[in-house]
């Protein structure tokens, strides 16, 4: 156990035994979104960074009222307007400014619990992990994060993530996230905090 | 009292103004009759319903309207309540249709207001119901280079005499290209802010300096943007213009420089310096050499609710307000030009942009003082620059000689006062139209 805990993140570790390789990918991936978790709660915001390839595209589209059989339209496309639409540039701007003690909506800062879940792995095929593109992997969580600001705002934010995790030395990292949220009109005062 | 001078909330000699417009119910309530019941409002872009029988749902102030563009392509504000019995009859943000069915007990309309169908038409109504006075309730509509807006008032002036000399200024954005303008958006969020402090915020460049230093410095350093200080604030040969309820800020500089807008870096400056040097020729044709070469508009606000441009404050109660982020781009603008504005300005704007969400606890601490007893014994002071601010022998509308100044604030709170204590439009004054508006461009485009 202990020379398998050694081995380097970045290959694939061997499933234990019983455990399907895509079984062995959850149980791999799943601590890594807690940890995630963990960094954005305690504010490790340049950690978090370092979450993210420097390719990474993080975007939230804007989310319509449509009727049901028009459901194709509900997400705004990429090149529509969006909520967000970062690359890691743009990421790394936004952590920096919250180091300037000037940036008023998060100083002080938001107090935040990020419940991440229902972690799926995907493309799984016959119980085997189909790796997409240089070593690529979809995964796709639901969020509840509770945000609490000043004296008495707060606010639930609730959503999916679907991300495309790439393995790199020393773990995974993010390239691409998109992230959803379950509402149309956002009834948070901002958005500030990372989703 | 005189009961026609309801409302003296400004004092134009000292800039004071009280509080409590920003936190009571009743001046709420009777804002939404004689303001929003009564002003042109911005509703939308004809882009938003390009074609025939789109509709995109909007609103008037609290009340839900359907934008409707009809099988003949003109444009409709419905009210979006069934004359039955009140349900909404569209509950999408958008989409295309010809009818629009009330899910109730079934009335249907046709896209331009009528009604069309009522089930028992003959034999539960016996044929008496008179289908004709029973359609969608309208409001005027007109556009202004593809901007739509609608009035309840049928004693409103023309749109044209509403924007009046502003639009002299409106011209160098939104009526600047031939192919106009096309609206990306909205995104929505509730802000717990009084409306018009969003609205007076857009004229209000002293608070950029404090407000969004944070992003002004990650910028500099990551994009290359200018640094931003007050002492260039104060410097700035920009102005403050205000035309009948309407606060225009505006550059001023015949420098060929590009105008300053999101998207703008040490990396993409040459392309927005491309593009306007490439446009030049086909802008000074459709607005003049004045305008094309030295004015450029910066932030403002279309009174009431339009702010920076065509995006929306629709209020929400006294206390809250909706916004409606948009961003508009010139329709034939090069994909890249439009895609490095698009995405500089969802940084910057709406509910997560970096500069607006530092907005919001300020705005709404403000609302929050409003509504305390005590800090409404304490008027907002609105005194700068008081008495600098007059006729110009080039622009028109009321100039102040700095860009730093409220001049545009007391003067929106005196507009306000002035539709408050109005019985009907004939007590609103309107500015005759003095400007000279050189080249092509009309209000249609």
């Amino acid at each position: 156990m202990k020379k398998k805990r050694a081995r380097p993140a970045s290959r694939k570790a061997e499933a234990p035994r019983g455990v399907t390789p895509a079984q062995a990918l959850w149980l791999e991936l799943m601590p890594f979104y807690i940890r995630e978790a963990w960094l954005l709660d305690e504010r490790r915001l340049t950690e978090w960074l370092e979450l993210f390839t420097d390719d990474v595209l993080y975007f939230m589209p804007r989310r319509k009222n449509v009727p049901r059989r028009e459901l194709h339209r509900e997400l705004t496309p990429l090149g529509d307007l969006a909520i967000l639409e970062e690359d890691k540039r743009y990421l790394a701007m936004r952590v920096a400014r919250l180091d300037t003690g000037m940036a008023w909506a998060e100083d002080p800062p938001s107090r935040t619990r990020h419940l991440v879940g229902n972690l799926e792995v995907t493309p799984l095929e016959a119980g085997e992990v189909t790796p997409l593109e240089g070593g690529e992997v979809q995964a796709r969580t639901a969020f509840l994060v509770y945000r609490s600001h000043l004296e008495t705002d707060h606010q639930i934010l609730s959503g999916y993530r679907e991300d495309v995790l790439r393995r790199a030395e020393g773990g995974w990292k993010i390239a691409r996230r998109t992230i959803v949220l379950d509402a149309n009109v956002l009834l948070d005062k901002n958005l500030s905090v990372f989703l | 009292m005189d009961n026609r001078r309801k409302y003296a909330v400004i004092d134009p000699a000292t800039g004071k103004i009280d509080r409590r417009i920003f936190s009571d119910r009743a001046v709420y309530d009777d804002e939404m009759e004689k303001i929003f019941g009564r002003a042109w409002l911005m509703i939308g872009h004809e882009s938003l319903v390009p074609r025939p029988d789109d509709f995109f749902h909007t609103y008037m102030g609290e009340d839900p309207v359907i934008l409707t563009r009809d099988g003949r392509g003109d444009l409709h504000a419905l009210l979006n309540m069934c004359r039955h019995r009140g349900n909404r009859v569209v509950r999408c943000d958008d989409g295309n249709a010809n009818r629009f069915l009330c899910t109730y007990h079934g009335w249907t309309y046709r896209n331009d207001g009528a009604l069309d169908h009522v089930p028992g038409r003959a034999e539960a109504y016996y044929d008496a119901l008179d289908r004709d006075s029973l359609g969608l309730v309208k409001a005027r509509v007109e556009t202004y280079a593809g901007i739509v807006f609608a009035t309840w008032a049928k004693d409103a002036p023309s749109l044209e005499a509403y924007l009046g000399d502003a639009r002299w200024y409106l011209d160098t954005v939104f009526n600047r290209r031939d192919g106009g303008m096309q609206a990306l958006g909205p995104m929505k969020w509730l802000e717990p802010v009084n409306w018009k402090t969003m609205a007076d915020n857009c004229s209000d460049n002293y608070h950029v300096p404090t407000s969004h230093l944070s992003s002004a410095r990650v910028q500099s350093t990551f994009l290359g943007r200018p640094r931003l200080s007050h002492k260039d604030q104060f410097e700035s040969p920009n102005k403050h213009a205000f035309v009948n309820g309407h606060s225009i800020t505006f550059r001023d500089a015949d420098d060929n420089v590009p105008r300053y807008v999101h998207g703008v870096s040490s990396e993409t400056f040459q392309m927005f310096q491309d593009y306007h040097d490439a446009t030049m020729p086909e802008v000074e044709r459709r607005l003049g050499a004045l305008r094309a070469h030295r004015v450029q508009l910066g932030n403002h606000s279309i009174f009431p609710n339009g702010i920076l441009g065509f995006r929306l404050a629709l209020p929400r109660g006294p206390l809250q307000t909706e916004f409606w982020h948009f961003v508009l781009v010139d329709r034939e603008a090069p994909e890249a030009l439009k895609r490095v504005i698009r995405i500089g300005s969802q940084a910057n704007n709406g509910a997560a942009g970096m500069f607006e969400q530092d907005d919001v606890d300020n705005w709404r601490q403000v609302t929050s003082a409003s509504a305390s007893r005590l800090g409404r014994r304490y008027p907002q002071d609105l005194s700068m620059g008081l008495g600098h601010a007059g006729p110009h022998p080039d622009y028109p509308g009321l100039v102040s000689e700095r860009y730093i100044s409220e001049n545009n604030q007391r003067l929106f709170y005196q507009r306000w006062e002035e539709f408050m204590n109005a019985e009907s439009w004939a007590d609103v004054a309107i500015e005759p139209i003095k400007a000279r508006f050189e080249g092509t461009a009309t209000m249609q485009g």
